[in-house]
């Protein structure tokens, strides 16, 4: 049928240009890049292998229940943001993958986490291995005072390893992965407190990067940091989830919205509802979930 | 904790209920223009579409700005976005109500061509959709928006309806090709009205259960 | 009124106050070495030869001290005559109106000998073999081109007595302990005979070149004559320094000074102290100070580590805490007391039955020594280094602990590598703060090994050099035996505030040392913490 409105422009049927993405023709033209290795529907996406499962954990401070029922799985090489309010137990939850809660004394677990295959609150389990296989970077920048160098080659060290080919080569590559090496290659023997602010937690990321771990523990890496330096710890997010799997506690939810594939949504140590990231900042299935990233409380 | 933001948002959906309304009344004075072969009431419908283009740039700049400057996620987002893309929709309806009353202006000069009220019944569907889309958006009734999606299709099969009696008007009496092709041309901008309407409701969903609910032989059968 | 008000409610009242009381330290502490300088200093600046002339006959000496007029009393002068072996004593108070005719004579020397003090009087002669070879002025220039030769022998002749012949001895005593054990056991002394016998042939060779090196430096005598006439001989060897006091310039004094200054320091003590250097004691001090240091560090930081980083923190470890705490308000004897008691008989007594049974009864360990007096230091210092290491270790941030723990490293090796590294410029500053504690505590060293003469040092060249077990001498006691325990405490006054001014010394060197080691640890840690 005809349209015979002259008022109507009609537009020419174009054929549409094919686009390229970074060299590469997408499926679908409009796809943003980083989707385009994982499937829009839910299902493929929970099959991605999981290497984190967190199985009803609950968790005591003495009395004061912190943690309940805490299901959660983290698939290999995505971000898995955690999200909520101040005390909401995500920082806990986060200290629990690498037991660093065990340190305080008064602190009770129940449930399991699964690292692969291996449940790491099982009796037998050495905790000293169990942190080798994680790297954690905490909320304010903690490296020791000693120089670069020896900054990083710290876990390495520690579990002996003196060559120092071994080690020169580890430095390097943990501080190119980390975007540190231009800015320090002439002065890896200064003190690592002489750096910026920025350039202390890539340093950090750096040290936690050597010892090769599966799995990167992020506890608000960027909350005391300048936009500038955030900004570049979340470019290097992206690049990191080539090869590690990324844990990332933030309660800056533009954040959580830029770097993360997964986010999971916490609240009086409960969790309230977790998927896929655009998923749940453009129609969260749950009321509370809603109300929280649009700030209508906390 | 009542967000600043909650009363840019209510002023927004105002501006957009203000823009809505002005035209509807387009809409209105487009029928009464036909119906009653005045005159005066088309002079009105040319200034209203000065003043929905006006609204239109407003809107268009407003939810820009809310977006760069609020950062909204989730609900917040989708009636941002979807406002932006129902706006035009308003404007469009806004020139489609102008060449009709354009048309209207030439067509009461003539005797009518048309026996029965199909054209007024096409107005008054069309009319009935655009409110009944609006009012969704302002009561969030989800099943509102979705009847107006389904009335599309009615207003489709009146539009056929009207357009195969005027290609027989035509084919038996070449007199009235001319008044007839003027009326083609403004039951075809009904017919895009209504449309516009569906598409309204469309992105009324959007905003109330973030479903995209458009091109559905893409998009298979609905998932739970 | 209001301008008052004003100004008080500024602070500037205050900053005005704080600034008068650090003033006020400050005028206190120049104060008090000011004084102990120049009493001290003063000490070997050659002071004039006066003569008088008495109702009694002339008097030549130095004057050194005078006292007003009071009531019935005349004022009086006191001169230091010296001569102790002719006159008896060394100073003699005057009345000054007893005294007439004072004059600096040119020809007026004093001379520092080894046995009775300083001799005042003139050069008569130099005599060899009895007979005079120099007379007057001409005797003076002689002496003093031979002096430095007949110093040196003096000094070969010392050191055979106290080294070689004392090596000799205690091979010889060794050689019979074990000639003993062997004759108990019932083995073949044979051997152990003959080493006996070319122990006695090297000893008594050692003792014939002693003889004839004395018979040597007794060759060359000098003859002096005192004020009144009286005269006195005098082996050249036994001469240690001879002062024309009178005829010296600026110069010549200053080279005097300088050279008692050096003897001072580098010298033993002669005279029961009041005379020579005092190089054993300067020597025990620093001595001890290391060997305290080397003990208490270790001491205190491996209980604080234990205290703050593995005990469990409940109300036994606060208690324990408060008790340590305590320990630095224990006076000083008591640790004396405790260190006599347990240290040298308790442990020492035990040592001594069980390694060196075959010296009993002389005690080896069993008595005080350098060991002991620096352990009962290191007990007395030890709170301060646990108080100061436990606030150092606190102030390791937990931060740099958890971040050492993620990385897998196990409890131990966050100490090592981290936590210490951290707290290494505190536990510098607790041992700044027990070294100057120890460097000045002496009560508590009479009863654990230090003595008024130490025949040896802990440190020598004969195996195995370093000896924990001999007493040694220390310059705080110094002070007090040489002030208040001397036969002589007029001329010792002086070198008492000397040795002041030397142990003050010793000790702002020590800390010095400890500062720049913490000012480059704190750098080298990247700056910033109070410690």
């Amino acid at each position: 049928m005809t349209d015979l409105d002259p008022e109507h422009t009609v537009s020419e049927p174009v054929s549409i240009p094919a686009r390229t993405v970074d060299g590469q023709k997408p499926d679908h033209p409009n796809l943003p890049p980083r989707l385009t290795d994982i499937p829009l529907t839910d299902a493929s996406v929970l099959s991605a292998e999981s290497i984190l499962h967190i199985e009803e954990v609950k968790l005591w401070y003495g009395e004061k229940q912190a943690l309940f029922d805490i299901n959660l799985e983290v698939a290999r090489h995505t971000v898995m943001a955690l999200i909520g309010p101040s005390g909401c137990g995500k920082s806990t939850l986060l200290r629990c993958i690498n037991r660093m809660n065990d340190l305080i004394g008064s602190v009770r677990i129940e449930g399991r986490i699964k690292v692969g295959q291996d449940d790491i609150y099982a009796p037998d389990v050495d905790v000293i291995e169990l942190r080798k296989r994680m790297g954690m970077v905490f909320q304010k920048s903690n490296p020791f005072p000693k120089s670069i160098y020896e900054n990083v080659a710290y876990g390495l060290r520690i579990q002996g390893i003196k060559e120092r080919a071994v080690l020169d080569e580890a430095v390097e590559r943990s501080l190119i992965a980390s975007g540190l090496w231009d800015e320090v290659k002439d002065r890896l023997q200064e003190s690592g407190l002489g750096l910026s602010g920025g350039q202390q937690q890539r340093l950090c990321i750096a040290r936690a990067l050597a010892i090769k771990p599966e799995v990167l523990l992020m506890d608000e890496p960027c909350s005391a940091l300048d936009p500038l330096a955030t900004s570049r710890i979340e470019e290097l997010i992206f690049e990191l989830k080539r090869d590690f799997t990324i844990v990332i506690v933030t309660h800056n939810m533009q954040q959580a919205a830029r770097v993360s594939d997964f986010t999971a949504f916490f609240w009086m140590g409960k969790l309230i509802e977790v998927g896929l990231t655009e998923k749940l900042f453009t129609n969260p299935r749950v009321r509370m979930t809603e109300d929280y990233i649009s700030g209508r409380f906390g | 904790m009542t967000r600043h933001f909650e009363n840019e948002l209510r002023d927004l959906k105002f501006s957009l209920l203000a823009m809505a309304g002005q035209v509807e009344e387009m809409i209105a004075l487009t029928q009464q223009t036909l119906q009653e072969r005045s005159n005066a009431k088309a002079e009105r419908v040319s200034q209203l579409d000065q003043s929905v283009d006006e609204s239109e740039l407003r809107l268009d700049q407003a939810c820009i700005d809310l977006l760069a400057l609020r950062a909204p996620f989730a609900s917040d987002l989708r009636l941002i976005a979807s406002t932006l893309k129902i706006v035009p929709e308003l404007e469009r309806i806004g020139d489609h109500c102008c060449n009709i009353a354009r048309r209207a202006l030439v067509l009461n000069l003539q005797p009518p061509v048309l026996k029965g009220d199909y054209l007024q019944r096409l107005g008054s569907d069309t009319h009935s959709m655009v409110r009944r889309a609006v009012d969704a958006f302002v009561n969030g009734d989800a099943a509102q928006a979705r009847a107006v999606i389904q009335d599309d299709d009615q207003v489709d099969a009146l539009y056929m309806q009207i357009y195969s009696e005027l290609l027989r008007g035509m084919l038996a009496d070449p007199l009235c090709i001319e008044r007839s092709s003027h009326l083609i041309i403004v039951i075809k901008n009904w017919e895009r009205i209504a449309d516009q309407a569906s598409n309204i409701a469309e992105e009324v969903l959007f905003i109330l259960e973030g479903v995209n609910v458009k091109h559905s032989y893409l998009q298979g059968p609905p998932k739970s | 009124m209001a301008k008052f008000n004003v100004w008080w409610r500024r602070g500037s009242g205050f900053v005005w106050f704080s600034g008068a009381t650090l003033a006020l330290s400050l005028l206190m502490i120049g104060g008090l070495v000011g004084y102990i300088a120049v009493k001290g200093l003063g000490f070997f600046w050659p002071t004039p030869l006066v003569q008088a002339m008495t109702p009694e006959g002339p008097v030549l000496g130095e004057i050194s001290s005078h006292e007003k007029a009071q009531g019935e009393d005349a004022a009086k002068l006191q001169f230091h005559v010296g001569n102790r072996d002719v006159y008896g004593q060394d100073f003699r108070w005057i009345p000054k109106t007893a005294l007439h005719d004072f004059s600096t004579p040119a020809d007026a020397v004093l001379v520092e000998r080894l046995e009775y003090g300083p001799f005042i009087g003139r050069v008569k002669s130099l005599d060899q073999g009895g007979q005079p070879i120099a007379q007057g002025e001409a005797a003076l220039a002689a002496i003093g081109t031979r002096l430095s030769g007949a110093v040196k022998l003096q000094r070969t002749i010392h050191r055979i007595e106290k080294k070689d012949v004392g090596a000799l001895n205690s091979q010889i005593e060794a050689l019979r302990i074990e000639t003993h054990r062997a004759e108990l056991k019932g083995a073949d002394t044979g051997p152990l005979a003959a080493r006996s016998q070319q122990l006695q042939a090297s000893y008594a060779a050692a003792e014939a070149r002693l003889a004839t090196l004395r018979t040597e430096a007794g060759a060359v005598t000098v003859t002096l004559s005192t004020a009144d006439g009286q005269t006195k001989t005098l082996p050249l060897a036994s001469i240690v320094r001879i002062v024309p006091a009178n005829a010296l310039g600026v110069f010549g004094k200053s080279r005097i000074y300088l050279s008692r200054l050096w003897e001072f320091l580098w010298d033993d003590p002669r005279e029961s102290n009041t005379e020579g250097g005092i190089f054993p004691a300067i020597f025990g001090t620093v001595m001890m100070v290391l060997i305290m240091s080397i003990l208490v560090v270790p001491l205190g930081v491996v209980a604080s580590l234990f205290m703050r980083e593995y005990a469990k923190q409940g109300w036994l470890l606060r208690t324990l805490r408060v008790a340590v705490n305590n320990l630095a308000g224990v006076p000083s004897i008591v640790f004396g007391v405790f260190g006599l008691g347990f240290f040298v008989y308790g442990v020492g007594g035990s040592i001594d039955k069980l390694l060196f049974s075959d010296k009993l009864p002389t005690p080896t360990y069993g008595t005080g020594g350098i060991l002991w007096a620096s352990l009962t230091l290191a007990l007395l210092t030890v709170p301060v280094v646990i108080v100061a290491t436990e606030e150092a270790l606190a102030s390791v941030p937990r931060s740099q602990r958890e971040a050492s723990l993620a990385l897998g490293a196990t409890k131990w090796q966050t100490i090592r590598n981290v936590v210490l590294p951290g707290a290494a410029p505190g536990i510098l500053t607790g041992l700044i703060l027990a070294m100057a504690r120890g460097a000045g505590e002496v009560a508590p060293l009479m009863l654990t090994g230090v003595v008024k003469l130490a025949p040896s040092m802990p440190l020598d060249g004969s195996f195995p050099f370093l000896h924990l077990d001999r007493k040694f001498m220390h310059m705080g006691f110094h002070i007090y035996d040489v002030g208040f325990q001397s036969p002589n405490s007029e001329a010792a006054k002086p070198m008492v505030f000397m040795t002041a001014l030397l142990l003050l010394l010793v000790v702002v060197i020590l800390n010095l040392f400890a500062l720049r080691l913490r000012s480059r640890l704190r750098a080298r840690a990247g700056g910033g913490g109070a410690f």
